[in-house]
């Protein structure tokens, strides 16, 4: 049961780390929160889902087509909603985020209906569904064990006496570890050691300074909201086939939690996201199992509310004196 | 002496507002009466009924954004706690007997439910209303999730997603009055609350009330304290407002309106569930103070009757496809982006937040930003520092 909500958090968290890097870095360039963050990885869900069910597009195919959809989504968002009121207070741009989120959720109720979508069985390759190892019962000392790989079993020992309970872990759970785990290497590669990198680093740290130093701001942003999008969407569709279960209503809480997890490790900062992702995603696990499944949002929001009162400037971020 | 800025950008609400208010109450008041719209006449009252329930929730609202300059995305939770005390106590307690059946007496509920709002935004506020603009916003969001959570979970109490059924009317029962009333009635005074009309004067009074202590707390000392500190937090404290408290403030009081507008809902419908206080709904009631114009009294009274309108013709036209019956929401969405791009300070915008709100003058920016912002700018000073 402990390892397995481990496990289970895991996967969750990897997923929320993925949102909330999106949240962090619009966070950290322009400081608005992108309420609508949430709605890209809905939407990131539902056009893989329409590409292969409607359209029969191979799903790896379908996946890279939704990434960048999303992105490009992501890029007009910015374009046509926060572009026009960098400039305007504070308030203004938040409330067009909330509106932006509306709206989008409710075209995705128009287009998509409001019933839960799933993917049809034989459009998602089995190797992404398949058991990858099964450990029965661990409190026996050596216990038998099987990996089972595209049919292929292999049967050992393992010594392990701590435990009671069994582990499963699916070969699509390591898989979503796998993947968020090499995404958050790349993003992390791109941010510290290319040159759109050093621009975003740059124009998060003063836009004007940027600009004089011959960075397009605006093509910095838009890249920024491009990434964050294209991230939300592998997460949208991550959750997507992991659950299998689509609907216009994901968006929301998952995109709160995120945040919840961006706040978590500090907002604007990336690290601190795929921290606060993978402790949130831990805690939302053993809360599920442990206290209570129907306070499983509760968990992620108490945490936050926690988090926000008494280290606002999050897990890893500096305290901060406010300065007249 | 200097000439005073009038308080709305439209002249006719700045010097007319008695005109203004007599006309709206000589028109409303009638409503019942208009026999003249035919069938349409029911859905007429409901509209006019959700209406006037929208301003009180709205106005509620409307001092947290528009007069202290603070989001709040939370608002339907304390509808929610109005609603569910309400439901509560009218159901529970009318079940114990005397004397604690006074307590399911809607007029003993309307305070009751007004201090439990309080208390919560009070609880809630207080460790809170320190944090900036963006970070309170999400935590009020938390918070009235975490209360639809409560809902739904404590089945005990609330029976979760079944909801609360068969919440009495209210009504007025006068008999402990009966030695007087007795010389001029037979019987004692006792009158059940049914069909539309009653409720109909009920929230009409609420809604008026509502307005007359809107307006009589603008110009007060707290007003002029609130919109001291939306303009600028750090003058506002530097000239003696203890921030905090004037917050906390206004939070208890916009929670408490929220809660009497749930009291008077339970009480309406008969029936409350979890579902009629999701998220969507705060944002609605955003969207409504966001039309009409943040911290003007007749803005938000235009604001959620157009809105409540509108959402409901929706609702009636679109009946064929159940879908698009709750997609009407995107429309409020392209509301909100529009009005802040283009009028960002509503259709009756106040003068001073007008000013504030489509300024270019980018010190009058940045103080309002840092008002709402402080730590976060912060944080960037200090990384330039650094």
């Amino acid at each position: 049961m402990f390892i397995q909500q481990l496990v289970n958090g895991l996967t969750l968290g990897g997923v929320y780390a993925l949102i909330a890097v999106g949240y962090t870095m619009v966070y950290g360039i322009i400081e608005l929160i992108n309420f609508a963050h949430g709605e890209i990885y809905m939407l990131g869900a539902f056009l893989a889902f329409s590409f292969v069910t409607m359209f029969n597009v191979p799903f790896p195919l379908a996946i890279l087509l939704s990434i960048s959809c999303c992105a490009l989504f992501g890029v007009i968002l910015e374009f046509i909603a926060y572009r026009p009121l960098r400039k305007a207070p504070r308030l203004a741009a938040l409330i067009t985020a909330i509106g932006a989120s509306l709206f989008l959720q409710n075209i995705a109720l128009m287009i998509w209906g409001g019933r839960l979508k799933t993917y049809p069985k034989g459009t998602i390759p089995e190797i992404f569904k398949s058991a990858l190892f099964y450990i029965n019962d661990l409190k026996i000392a050596f216990c038998q064990y099987y990996l089972q790989f595209n049919g292929i079993s292999i049967t050992g020992d393992v010594r392990i006496t701590l435990l009671r309970g069994d582990v499963s872990v699916s070969l699509l759970q390591y898989n979503i570890l796998i993947i968020t785990i090499f995404l958050m290497f790349c993003l992390h590669i791109l941010i510290t050691q290319t040159k759109i990198g050093t621009a975003m680093r740059a124009c998060a740290q003063d836009k004007t300074t940027a600009s004089l130093m011959g960075i397009n701001v605006n093509r910095v942003i838009s890249f920024t909201f491009a990434v964050g999008s294209g991230l939300g969407a592998v997460a949208g569709i991550i959750v997507g086939v992991y659950y299998n279960a689509i609907f216009p209503m994901m968006g929301y809480t998952a995109g709160v939690k995120a945040f919840a997890a961006a706040v978590l490790g500090g907002i604007g900062n990336i690290p601190g996201a795929m921290f606060g992702g993978f402790v949130l995603g831990i805690a939302e696990s053993y809360g599920a199992g442990y206290l209570s499944s129907g306070y499983r949002d509760g968990i992620a929001y108490a945490i936050m509310i926690l988090v926000i009162i008494f280290r606002p400037s999050g897990l890893l971020g500096r305290k901060t004196v406010v300065k007249v | 002496m200097p000439k005073r800025i009038p308080r709305y950008t439209i002249s006719f609400f700045s010097k007319n507002q008695p005109v203004f208010y007599g006309l709206l109450l000589l028109v409303v008041f009638f409503i019942p009466f208009y026999s003249f719209l035919g069938d349409f006449h029911e859905r007429f009252m409901y509209i006019s009924i959700m209406s006037m329930l929208y301003i009180v929730l709205a106005l509620g609202l409307n001092i947290i954004p528009g007069f202290t300059g603070l989001l709040d995305l939370g608002f339907v939770g304390f509808y929610a706690i109005g609603a569910y005390t309400a439901g509560l106590l009218t159901l529970k307690c009318a079940a114990l007997g005397p004397p604690w059946d006074i307590l399911s007496n809607y007029w003993v509920i309307i305070p009751l439910a007004a201090l439990n709002g309080a208390l919560w935004g009070i609880l809630l506020g207080a460790p809170t209303l320190r944090l900036t603009g963006d970070y309170f916003a999400i935590v009020t969001f938390g918070f009235s999730e975490l209360v639809v959570l409560v809902i739904v979970n404590e089945m005990w109490l609330t029976r979760g997603p079944m909801g609360l059924p068969g919440i009495a009317s209210p009504g007025i029962d006068l008999t402990f009055l009966y030695p007087i009333t007795r010389f001029f009635f037979e019987n004692p005074i006792v009158y059940s609350f049914k069909g539309r009309v009653p409720f109909f004067y009920l929230i009409l009074f609420m809604m008026i009330v509502t307005i007359f202590i809107m307006n009589r707390l603008e110009d007060s000392r707290l007003g002029r304290a609130w919109f001291a500190i939306r303009d600028d937090e750090i003058a506002a404290e530097c000239s003696g407002i203890n921030i905090m408290r004037y917050k906390v403030i206004a939070f208890a009081i916009s929670a408490s309106f929220g809660a009497i507008g749930g009291s008077f809902f339970a009480r309406w419908f008969g029936f409350i569930s979890p579902v009629s206080f999701k998220f969507w709904e705060s944002i609605l009631i955003l969207c409504m103070v966001v039309l009409g114009g943040m911290g003007s009294i007749p803005g938000v009274i235009l604001g959620a009757t157009v809105l409540v309108s509108l959402s409901e013709i929706l609702r009636q036209v679109l009946e064929p496809w159940p879908d698009l019956v709750q997609a009407r929401y995107a429309l409020f969405g392209i509301i909100l982006i529009l009005m802040m791009r283009f009028k960002p300070a509503g259709l009756i915008p106040l003068s001073r937040v007008k000013r504030v709100m489509s300024t270019k003058d980018e010190t009058i920016l940045q103080t309002m930003n840092e008002s709402f912002f402080s730590v976060s700018t912060d944080r960037k000073k200090l990384s330039k520092d650094r």
